[in-house]
């Protein structure tokens, strides 16, 4: 009886496959899933196409999509590999204290929902993540990063691609080289801190931080040829240290006036203030409240 | 050597991911080949070798006492392809770590001038110079946009940095402007580093 059950079933999916087509060869469909610890590391690697992981609260890890790649993996419970050669779409769903890293090409990769650690590297496709991941580094050299929800740290790296970084996150680095920084930083009204610490510069780019600063946080900007805006509430407290050596400085802050494109004054009783510094070689620095 | 046609199983039978029918078929196989025995050893000690690396490397203790004796005595306070490959990435991780740790982007605004200055010059022109070496030798693995790309932003690093030294020539005291060419030059190594990876 199981036998005939089986011929029976080998024959439909004969003539499944004989109605619907076979699929062209530049179209496999991927289609797997194996349970994975719900702080497992899944590893990707889609050298084209896009990458698209969702965190999801089921310990598994289930990829579907399509390409002209294949599709190999291996791995355990703990760790999984996904590797793709060629191109392909991938929709990955891991749970959402996974730690994942991604390498690609040119493939985009989406994250959406994952708390745990992110690693993501890409030669000339677009990295952009939504979510609170507990850790992020992102790294791209042509094309454009977007961190929106807040990370606990972040790490991000580009060569010329776009820099935006918006939310809740307490300890933010970004750097780029012909790209521009934009950092719109939410703080206390959002349950967050501010920021407690910022690093951006850039060389030629414009730097921009739009936000508020953490209590006692250290953010530093600096760009060689970029011009660099920062934009913090009136009521902020903070020791500003602003420098240019060709450009201008224009304070819409306070009344403080730049003298030979240096700028320092407090704001607030002396002491547990956050501190900003800015540099620029030849960009103007503008400081305004929001 | 290796049957190609058994890679995927063999590393997966080293990697104990292997369902019981498909262990026993590699298994079979392993028992006539030669060949991929011998992988199957090779595959194992690579494992093992991997396991056993550390998690984090720190550099050794009388690295940064050089560096900070050459950098003055302030405190940061706040703050065959495969072995080419592996060599040059190594290499690059040791430089670029190097040159990190020699240009905090946090003391560099007030790094004293002197002595520790010049030597610091002398070794960001030592990483570029090894690692647009390495870079020329495995410039063909990279794609023809990667390699443009790659150029333009070398140009304006270039610039950059050549326009904040000339202002330093022109104002050496200025610490202000001895940071900003230390960031420039960071960038750059940052830069060679990374396209460096990429290409090994």
């Amino acid at each position: 009886m199981t036998r005939h059950l089986g011929w029976l079933g080998f024959v439909l999916a004969v003539a499944a496959r004989s109605a619907l087509g076979q699929a062209p060869a530049d179209h496999n469909r991927f289609e797997a899933r194996w349970p994975l610890d719900s702080d497992g590391s899944v590893r990707i690697v889609d050298p084209a196409g896009r990458i698209r992981v969702i965190g999801w609260d089921v310990d598994s890890l289930v990829v579907s999509g399509r390409g002209p790649g294949r599709l190999a993996a291996a791995g355990t419970v703990g760790v999984r590999k996904l590797v793709v050669t060629g191109r392909a779409e991938l929709e990955v769903h891991v749970p959402r204290g996974a730690r994942v890293w991604v390498k690609s090409a040119s493939a985009d990769i989406d994250v959406v929902g994952v708390d745990g650690t992110l690693d993501l590297n890409s030669v000339a496709g677009a990295i952009h993540v939504v979510g609170t991941p507990a850790d992020v580094t992102a790294e791209t050299m042509d094309g454009p990063v977007e961190l929106a929800g807040g990370s606990g740290r972040a790490r991000v790296k580009t060569v010329s691609g776009d820099i935006l970084l918006r939310g809740a996150s307490v300890d933010l680095g970004a750097s780029t080289l012909s790209g521009t920084i934009v950092v719109r930083a939410a703080g206390w009204q959002r349950g967050g801190t501010g920021v407690q610490r910022g690093r951006f510069e850039s060389v030629t780019g414009d730097v921009r931080f739009d936000g508020e600063l953490g209590r006692g946080g250290i953010v530093e900007l600096e760009s060689q040829s970029g011009a660099i805006a920062l934009r913090v509430p009136a009521t902020t407290v903070a020791d500003f240290d602003l420098v240019t050596i060709g450009g201008s400085i224009t304070n819409r802050l306070t009344a403080a006036t730049a003298g030979r494109g240096v700028l320092r004054f407090s704001t607030g009783a002396e002491g547990g203030g956050a501190q900003v510094t800015a540099r620029s070689f030849k960009g103007s620095i503008s400081l305004d409240a929001k | 050597m290796m049957c190609n046609e058994w890679e995927t199983q063999l590393n997966e039978y080293v990697d104990g991911t292997l369902a019981a029918e498909a262990r026993a078929l590699v298994e079979a196989h392993l028992a006539g080949c030669a060949g991929c025995r011998e992988a199957v050893v090779e595959l194992r000690a690579l494992v093992a070798g991997a396991a056993d690396l550390p998690k984090r490397i720190e550099p050794a203790q009388d690295l940064w006492t050089g560096v900070a004796n050459r950098i003055g005595k302030r405190e940061t306070g706040s703050g065959k392809r495969w072995w080419r490959g592996a060599l040059a990435a190594a290499a690059t991780l040791v430089i670029g770590f190097a040159v990190y740790r020699l240009l905090p982007p946090s003391a560099a605004h007030h790094r004293p001038a002197g002595e520790g200055w010049v030597t610091l010059q002398a070794e960001y022109e030592q990483a570029t110079d090894e690692l647009t070496s390495v870079l020329a030798a495995e410039r063909d693995r990279l794609a023809p946009a990667t390699v443009a790309l790659l150029q333009r932003n070398l140009a304006v690093i270039d610039a950059a940095i050549r326009e904040s030294r000339d202002a330093l020539a022109r104002d050496p005291e200025n610490v202000e402007l001895r940071g900003l060419v230390a960031s420039a030059a960071r960038e750059k190594v940052e830069l060679l580093r990374w396209a460096t990876r990429v290409a090994t």
